[in-house]
């Protein structure tokens, strides 16, 4: 490669970097909520999964236990974000503990619908503004509180780098191989499982430590989506 | 010798000694005849390093996370029947770090894997599509295999030399300082390399897994199990009800003819065979203690769009207990939820291309959409035609099995809902309501017969 051409993309890494990481705060809203058709008074936010793995120069590992704390970091954000926008998040009805077997089993199942939509969403987010993602009524059989209006799915990867990769990183920064946190946030109607809102906001993997900066990368990712306006 | 000259040759070795790292890592698997695992235990030749004991610790509280996500199945009769099949295949095989468990993964896919701590589970969709006990014991002894030879250890530590050449000879290709004959050579080692190291993998991966094939088969044989379960369990695995085997190169996993035809070569010909009303009986005992599996993983590959699969395991069951109201309802379920799509796939619809294109619209459209498009065209009306024919009719014969089964009035309102038949299915919907008024998805009828009402009015 041609050394102005590297140095080009070295001044866009550069660019990358600083701009906290080129944080994508994509928001997608189904028309019912664009046209306030439907207000979203309440939510239910079903467990997180958010997969970290740690990076090292001799490639991947698990990190189970933090990807269980960092999923429940990422429920907490985005049930502040939503309490923000006056939308009251009904309590944790999904606690492992307290569900007998039957119970574990509906959640697998509708947290494997949307599993099985997410690539779709993922690819043509766009959609979503077309009322085309529909997790059919089938999210009825949660039988969540009553006063929720939507339930909240999760989804997360990070790539978390040893020393080693980092240094690897560096030295091959034209891979443009970097340590990164993407999370996708549906907002699925309870009764029709439409999806009322997607939104897929990227950022380095620091905001996997910092609460901080997750709380705010989360609040601007759902920045679009309206206030319940107080009657 | 100049000292550009030298230093462009050691970089040549390093990168040449680098690539073929992968390679020889590979090697002994091929050439060096390994001792079998139930000759010889696994421990004597195997000591745990920081990385496998880091490698244990996240895959136990992986194996805690499957429990808690409620994907593991759990039903008294049937935990028993895997760990008793599981047991006798293990015999009295102690290994350091391993815990036997025989457990069912809630999952339609037909497939089957291994946790290094001795977790072994089974889907749901695989026990489904299981002819007999022999062939289940022979999916449990390869997994076993796997565990007893640390396949996973193994391969983890093998994986991370070759990721670390990787990332050296990557480093090494980036910053390239010498020209000439010996920088492009260095420069097409490196670009090469990661193909190499796909190869080298697969390849280390595909003998793990014959050689798990072949131990395995030697296992069940040991623990009085028929040796031919083995390849027949393959044979039931190759009817690829839902179209989705891809002769592809990136497959960890040697073809499943092939694993059939050595399987097969390596059973002697005076081992036991099962005779043809042997066979019938093993099939019938094997089906019957799977029936609350089966229902089961039908519900789960309905949720998850696997239609074929779901008609295929409700035949069965129908060809179990005919006269179970229970099981004509799956089938009836099956059948509705098939909607434009043909029950079993054409000739055309198994070749490669057929099968590629049809992952292709998997991956882009949704349910809904793919329902749709098939219902544009004269086959798919036809087929929706046949299967809303043979779901109604199946219904019915449920109904008159058990005038009490609510969940046949609630499919069949369904149906009718799906033929625009508001009135009938409105009809339906209510029976199902005053017959199940505390079933799980009342919400959902209530909801569903309230939006009928009101468009009728």
């Amino acid at each position: 490669m041609k050394l102005c051409v590297r140095f080009g993309f070295f001044i866009l890494c550069c660019a990358f970097v600083h701009y906290g990481v080129a944080r994508v705060e994509a928001q997608y809203l189904h028309p019912k909520i664009v046209e306030k058709k439907v207000t979203i008074h309440s939510a239910t936010i079903l467990p997180a999964k958010v997969e970290i793995v740690k990076e090292s120069a001799k490639g991947s590992e698990m990190m189970v236990a933090e990807s269980a704390n960092i999923s429940s970091s990422v429920m907490e954000a985005v049930g502040s974000a939503l309490q923000q926008k006056k939308i009251s998040v009904v309590a944790n009805q999904f606690e492992p503990a307290s569900m007998d077997d039957s119970r574990k089993y509906q959640l697998a199942d509708i947290q494997t619908r949307y599993d099985a939509l997410l690539p779709k969403l993922v690819d043509k987010s766009k959609d979503v503004k077309k009322a085309r993602f529909t997790l059919g009524d089938e999210v009825m059989l949660l039988n969540v509180h009553k006063d929720a209006d939507v339930l909240v799915f999760i989804r997360g990867q990070g790539r978390m780098f040893t020393k080693g990769k980092t240094a690897f990183s560096i030295i091959n920064i034209f891979d443009l191989d970097f340590p990164f946190a993407t999370i996708t946030v549906g907002i699925v109607d309870a009764r029709s499982g439409e999806v009322l809102a997607f939104t897929k906001p990227m950022s380095a993997s620091k905001v996997l430590k910092d609460k901080k900066a997750l709380n705010k990368m989360i609040e601007k990712s759902l920045k679009k989506l309206p206030a319940t306006p107080i009657p | 010798m100049s000292f550009k000259r030298s230093g462009q040759v050691f970089l040549l070795t390093l990168c040449l000694f680098l690539t073929s790292l992968p390679i020889s890592a590979r090697a002994p698997s091929v050439t060096t005849p390994k001792p079998s695992s139930f000759e010889q235990p696994a421990d004597e030749k195997f000591e745990f390093g920081k990385v496998d004991q880091d490698l244990l610790s996240e895959i136990k509280l992986l194996d805690e996370r499957f429990e808690k996500e409620g994907v593991v199945f759990h039903e008294t009769n049937l935990d028993a029947y895997l760990n008793r099949v599981g047991t006798a295949v293990v015999a009295d095989k102690k290994l350091e770090n391993v815990e036997w468990k025989f457990r069912a993964l809630r999952d339609p896919v037909p497939n089957a894997f291994a946790l290094p701590n001795g977790s072994i589970y089974i889907n749901t969709g695989l026990l489904a599509l299981l002819d007999d006990e022999n062939q289940l014991a022979a999916v449990i002894a390869h997994e076993i295999t796997h565990v007893s030879e640390r396949h996973t250890y193994l391969r983890n530590r093998s994986l991370r030399k070759m990721m670390l050449a990787l990332n050296i000879i990557n480093t090494i290709g980036n910053w390239n300082p010498i020209g000439g004959p010996a920088g492009l050579a260095i420069s097409l080692i490196a670009s090469v390399s990661p193909f190499m190291l796909a190869i080298s993998v697969l390849g280390y991966s595909r003998e793990q897994e014959k050689e798990a094939d072949l131990e395995g088969l030697k296992a069940a044989a040991a623990a009085g199990f028929v040796a031919d379960g083995m390849p027949n369990s393959f044979k039931a695995m190759q009817r690829d009800v839902e179209g989705e085997q891809l002769n592809s190169f990136y497959s960890d996993h040697p073809k499943l003819q092939e694993r059939v035809n050595y399987t097969s070569s390596s059973i002697s010909a005076d081992a036991r065979k099962l005779t043809e009303e042997e066979a019938k009986t093993a099939k019938g005992d094997y089906l019957a203690v799977m029936e609350l599996v089966d229902r089961h993983d039908v519900e789960l590959a309905i949720n998850e769009g696997r239609f074929r699969s779901a008609v295929f395991v409700s035949q069965k069951l129908v060809s179990l207990h005919p006269d179970s109201s229970e099981n004509v309802f799956y089938l009836a379920e099956s059948y509705r939820t098939l909607g434009p799509r043909n029950a079993e796939l054409t000739d055309q619809q198994r070749t490669s291309g057929a099968k590629k294109k049809a992952a292709k619209t998997r991956s882009k459209r949704t349910l809904e959409e793919q329902d749709a498009e098939l219902l544009k065209t004269p086959a798919g009306q036809e087929a929706w035609k046949t299967n809303s024919e043979k779901s109604e009719t199946l219904f019915l014969r449920a109904l008159e099995l058990n005038r009490f089964n609510a969940s046949a009035h609630r499919g069949l309102g369904m149906l009718y809902e799906r033929l625009n038949r508001k009135q009938d299915a409105a009809g339906e919907y209510a029976k199902y309501l005053e017959l199940a008024p505390n079933a799980i998805d009342t919400e959902r009828v209530r909801r569903r017969l309230a939006v009928l009402r009101e468009s009728m009015n």
